[in-house]
């Protein structure tokens, strides 16, 4: 009857703390990796610099190894997640399931469709950016990589900054729920902190979609200049 | 009550048949006349079923008993929410004023791998006693009890171990969860235990062997949407949830040691 | 009385002798032993899974004993026990108040009007105490005070405090209990579950319980279970009633089988009807729902002083009301016991008086306590009740007075039993609500829980044992020929209901049936009602088998031919409960003759006549069956005459 093969220790609640867990991590790395990006506000050389310096300590394979880990087990775990949750109820309801108002939200029952969607943007825009055209500056005497001029260049198309802008906010939007609900699956709640924590989610979830899509946006405006 | 409601109501029902576990079913749609406000909602399916077997069809079977709220025998998925649109209602309480004349009812049995439909809109929930017995008691013999003083247990502890243990075991929370999740039930058992100090010494083997179960019988994953917690007919916390995770952190450290 | 018939017993209840407080102790040390490493051998069959059959079969299993459990419901947890709101006795003595055993026994035997043995209630006040202790080591979560210690409430006009509580859901918390408990046991495979299974006949093997015949409520199935012994713990018969507080599915036929298979019927018409029930709203209702006696604390009772008022209560003034219990019981007024509040309420209905459209209700009526206490001190006090009520009813009880009236709650009467619970079948054991031993004439509230748990917990483990040494079991053939005539037997019965395809519906004869119970064998009884009972009786019966229709086959899940099958024994089972009313000319507890009243209108007894149990047994189809006694001796608690003048 199980549909699950995996041993006994990776049960149902254990794979919800794993993926509590690289979620909160990875919500990590887009705040940081938000933050530096702000530098894009300050100037070329700003953020040219704030690239140097993260390319050229050698700690950086390491690192990026580390990210790729965790989003890799992020990521398998949710198609396992789905797959499982899909088979748990084969015959769907012929009325479609009225949430109550009380429980599910946009956010959590979308999950899936934001997870998925970020999946794809991240593989765009990794190849748009990290891989895209490659220029070259120097910056105080450094030759280093003009990140700015290949980002600028980069959203001057009016479709890479909309999709941009709908990909962040859908990442907003999972984040919102992701974060609390990584603290509920590591039994980290108490009646007093938990609305505190939900709070939380929400304002990261609209951080990360205001944050990023001004990046977007701004940069599509320096073209002009 | 009292014929403050004189008047009827004509209904559109559109019902799931199905002959057995093989038969593969499907919706059908009855016109039911006079029904009373004063009626619950298991009484206004009473009324069809002695309509259907005058008219010689077969009747539909649904799963009910105390008709009190209690037994947690009746289900039903009502226009797509568990026990009907009332909050904190079972279905055998759910009265008929919830509704206007003219309006068409969908009525589904629970949905779930694990809950395969015997008949029409009756379910088998045995999967729900199998976790049980997975774990979700203390194991005390009878004859081996001290003074019931002598384990003393604040009050606060007590009624939060009631509030869990309210639960009716009707299968609502994985009918209304998106995943078939059985996470509520589940936690409604192993925190009511976990919060009593006779329960304590089980507690992590006890939410381990539950939860290990409950995967085995196919019911999903919890994603925290909190849709069994809003569609729970007692009104069981989330928390339980948060509580029981706890627990299978620590059971897999205590049994690993 | 047909007392001249030679073939009448004087039965023996195997009561132990001595001084009452030692009966038990000595007959436990008295009684033979199954030792340890042999019980695996013995095998038990259990029928009913609620409190007084979960925790029998946990502990049977716990000691040893293969156990087969059966229930009608999808779970074994979903038993009726688990709808019972109030709480269960015990005399802890926690409160200080001066309860002890012998209280308990004495209120216990008054309380059920002198016809219950006195060995076996004072047994059940022995173990009351244990019950609590072992349900609290399950995780039972009872109610706390402050400092940690178990709560206590005063419960049913009780001048102590005894009753033990978790909320208003006590029935579901033990039941709770003990389903965990045998889920332990289900776990350690020492108990195998059949859910979805009812019990259609017993099998009787050179004299003794032997095994049943059950049908497959998924398949339609007929199935043959073999053991040593039977145990059946399938509740009462309040639904005969039709309408009744009882679950819907709550039937006599396990019982019924047994006595058509020669197992005595004690005491049938000793019925409780409980007097606040929320009243009939049509002819649509399917049953009744109870709400809590601790209501008449505050609600005062009344009905109009004019017959037919049909005013709204509020417009009704002071001066027009008859808060009728008050007048007529000035010094105990609104809490009089359940039997005579019920009397009233129905005297001053039928007198024209009651409210509600279908002018069967009386009012319960908070309007004073909110104003001598406040809206929210009545709120804290019964805030679920009256949010219950409004569910139901749609009206708010803290405006409008509520309406009450009374239902059928629970049935006295049952199985014969012997003081080791062993039917005069041999191997036949009944507990619970199933049997008819501990409660007399009338039950106390709080104490069907704790009955159902002693002898579940504390009894039958030590009475079976010595059934099993003291006895020799063959082993039997799954072929046997008495296994083979009953499968028929019951298969038969069932294509007989499938093959009438009459024109009216099961629920229709029910409650034709429950009509005629209700007007006559209900709350006031007297000779020409019963005798004209017993006749509508037969000829509703009679119609039935000519003119059901039970539509569906018999291969797939059929409710309607469950029903039929259940009805069909209600049938029967009401007829034996008028008949059995009829010969108790006397009143005793909720058996109320009407030619047998004191001058105030209060239940008169007649211990010369009537200090004894009535035994039933069955004699055939069509013919009276034969009125066994069982003479009940009171040594300890003197018999006197209720009043609550």
């Amino acid at each position: 009857m199980s549909s699950k093969s995996s041993s006994s220790f990776f049960n149902s609640v254990v794979k919800k703390q794993f993926m509590g867990i690289s979620g909160l991590l990875l919500c990590g790395f887009v705040i940081a990796h938000l933050l530096g990006n702000l530098t894009l506000f300050i100037g070329p050389d700003a953020f040219n610099k704030y690239g140097y310096t993260l390319t050229s300590n050698p700690l950086i394979y390491a690192a990026e190894a580390g990210l790729m880990a965790i989003f890799l087990v992020h990521l398998v775990l949710a198609v396992q997640l789905v797959i499982e949750n899909r088979r748990a109820r084969p015959i769907p309801y012929a009325y479609s399931r009225k949430h109550s108002g009380r429980g599910a939200t946009l956010a959590s029952s979308t999950m899936p469709i934001t997870g998925a969607l970020t999946l794809i943007f991240l593989v765009l825009h990794i190849r748009g950016l990290k891989f895209g055209t490659h220029y070259e500056t120097e910056v105080n005497g450094i030759v280093m990589r003009d990140l700015y001029k290949t980002t600028i260049e980069y959203f001057q198309d009016p479709l890479h900054v909309l999709f941009y802008v709908v990909a962040v906010c859908s990442l907003g939007l999972h984040v919102s729920h992701g974060f609390w609900s990584a603290f509920q699956s590591l039994g980290l709640n108490h009646p007093k902190y938990m609305p505190k924590i939900k709070c939380a989610a929400w304002a990261f979830g609209i951080v990360t979609a205001v944050g990023f899509s001004s990046l977007a946006i701004f940069s599509y405006f320096q073209g002009g200049r | 009550m009292g014929g403050n409601s004189t008047e009827t109501m004509s209904l559109k029902l559109k019902i799931w048949r199905q002959k057995n576990a093989k038969d593969k079913g499907g919706m059908v749609d009855y016109n039911l006349d006079g029904v009373s406000p004063d009626m619950s909602f298991l009484e206004m399916l009473d009324i069809l079923n002695n309509k259907l077997v005058r008219e010689k069809g077969d009747s539909i079977a649904f799963d009910h008993d105390c008709r009190e709220g209690i037994c947690g025998m009746c289900s039903l998925m009502i226009n797509g929410q568990a026990h009907g649109p009332q909050a904190n209602t079972t279905t055998c309480q759910l009265h008929m004023r919830k509704f206007k004349n003219g309006d068409e009812i969908v009525i589904e049995p629970w949905r779930a791998k694990a809950f395969p439909v015997v008949k029409d809109l009756m379910v088998d929930r045995t999967a729900m006693d199998q976790i049980m017995a997975a774990g979700g008691y203390v194991n005390v013999n009878t004859g081996n009890a001290p003074d019931g003083n002598s384990i003393l247990i604040g009050q606060n502890e007590a009624e939060l171990a009631m509030d869990a243990a309210a639960c009716i075991g009707c299968g609502a929370c994985v009918a209304s969860c998106k995943n078939a999740s059985a996470m509520l039930f589940v936690s409604a058992k192993v925190s009511q235990l976990a919060l009593l100090p006779q329960g304590q010494i089980e507690a992590e083997t006890r939410a381990l062997a539950m939860v290990e179960k409950m995967d085995e019988l196919g019911f999903g994953n919890c994603t925290n949407e909190a849709e069994c917690e809003a569609q729970c007919p007692k009104g069981i916390k989330l928390d339980n949830i948060a509580r029981m995770n706890r627990g299978v952190v620590r059971g897999l450290f205590a049994a690993r040691k | 009385m047909s007392s001249t018939n030679p073939n009448i017993k004087k039965l023996d209840g195997k009561s132990p002798t001595g001084p009452i407080s030692e009966r038990w102790s000595n007959h436990k040390f008295h009684m033979k032993i199954v030792n340890p490493a042999n019980k695996r051998k013995y095998k038990v069959i259990v029928v009913g899974t609620g409190l007084a059959g979960g925790s029998a079969a946990a502990s049977l299993a716990e000691l040893g004993y293969e156990v087969e459990t059966f229930c009608i419901q999808d779970s074994p947890r979903r038993a009726h026990s688990i709808a019972a709101q109030g709480g269960i006795n015990a005399a802890k003595n926690y409160t200080n108040d001066g309860d002890s055993i012998h209280r308990l026994f004495y209120d216990t035997v008054k309380g059920g009007d002198y016809r219950a043995r006195e060995s076996n209630v004072h047994r059940l006040a022995e173990v009351a105490n244990d019950i609590i202790d072992q349900c609290v080591a399950q995780g039972v979560p009872f109610a706390r005070e402050y400092g940690g210690t178990l709560s206590n409430r005063s419960f049913g006009g009780s001048q102590v405090s005894r009753t033990f509580y978790a909320r208003g859901q006590t029935g579901q918390q033990l039941l709770l209990g003990a389903y965990s408990a045998m889920m332990k046991e289900v776990h350690n495979g020492k108990i195998k579950s059949h859910t979805r299974r009812e019990m259609t006949e017993l099998v009787i093997v050179n004299g003794k319980a032997r095994g049943i015949i059950t049908r497959n409520l998924v398949t339609g199935q007929f199935e043959k279970h073999m053991a040593d012994a039977v145990v059946l713990a399938t509740g009462g018969y309040g639904n005969v009633f039709y309408l009744s507080t009882n679950a819907k599915g709550s039937n006599a036929s396990a019982a019924f089988r047994a006595y058509k298979k020669g197992a005595y019927f004690g005491n049938p018409c000793f019925t409780q009807i409980h007097p606040t029930c929320i009243p009939v709203s049509g002819d649509h209702q399917s049953k009744l729902t109870l709400m809590s006696e601790s209501l008449r604390n505050d609600g005062r009772v009344w009905v109009p002083k004019a017959k037919g008022d049909k005013r709204p209560p509020a417009q009704i003034p002071e001066e027009e009301r008859d808060y009728y219990l008050e007048r007529i019981y000035p010094s105990f007024g609104n809490l009089v016991p359940r039997d005579v509040a019920s009397r009233n309420a129905k005297n001053m209905c039928d007198a024209g008086f009651g409210v509600g459209a279908t002018g069967l209700a009386v009012y319960l009526d908070f309007a004073s306590a909110i104003k001598r206490e406040g809206e929210d001190k009545i709120r804290a006090r019964y805030g679920n009740l009256f949010e219950m009520y409004q569910q139901i009813t749609d009206q708010d009880p803290y405006k409008v007075p509520m309406m009450i009236y009374p239902a059928i709650h629970y049935t006295m009467g049952g199985l014969w039993v012997d003081y080791n619970l062993m039917s005069n079948i041999e191997g036949l054991f009944v507990l619970g609500e199933a049997n008819f031993s501990d409660h007399g004439a009338n039950r106390l509230g709080a104490s069907a829980l704790m009955q159902g748990l002693a002898d579940g917990y504390f009894v039958i483990p030590y009475t079976i044992g010595d059934y099993f040494a003291s006895n020799k079991f063959e082993k039997l053939d799954p072929n046997h020929a008495e296994f083979e005539t009953a499968l028929s037997a019951s298969k038969s019965k069932y294509d007989k209901l499938l093959a009438i395809n009459g024109t009216k519906t099961v629920d229709e004869f029910h409650k034709q049936l429950g009509k005629v119970m209700w007007d006559n064998v209900g709350m006031a009884r007297n000779e020409q009602g019963l005798k004209k009972a017993i006749a509508q009786i037969q000829s509703i019966r009679e119609n039935f088998w000519k003119d059901v229709k039970v539509t569906g086959t018999n291969v797939d899940v059929n409710t309607e031919l469950e029903k039929a099958g259940r009805v069909a024994d209600f049938l029967e089972l009401g007829e034996l409960m008028a008949l059995d009313a009829l010969e108790r000319t006397e009143s005793c507890g909720g058996h109320f003759r009407e030619e047998s009243q004191t001058e105030e209108g209060e239940a008169k007894r007649d211990d010369e006549n009537f200090a004894h149990v009535a035994a039933w047994e069955y004699q055939g189809d069509g013919a009276k069956p034969l009125r066994h006694i069982e003479e009940l001796k009171f040594e300890y608690v003197k018999l006197t005459q209720r009043s609550y003048k």
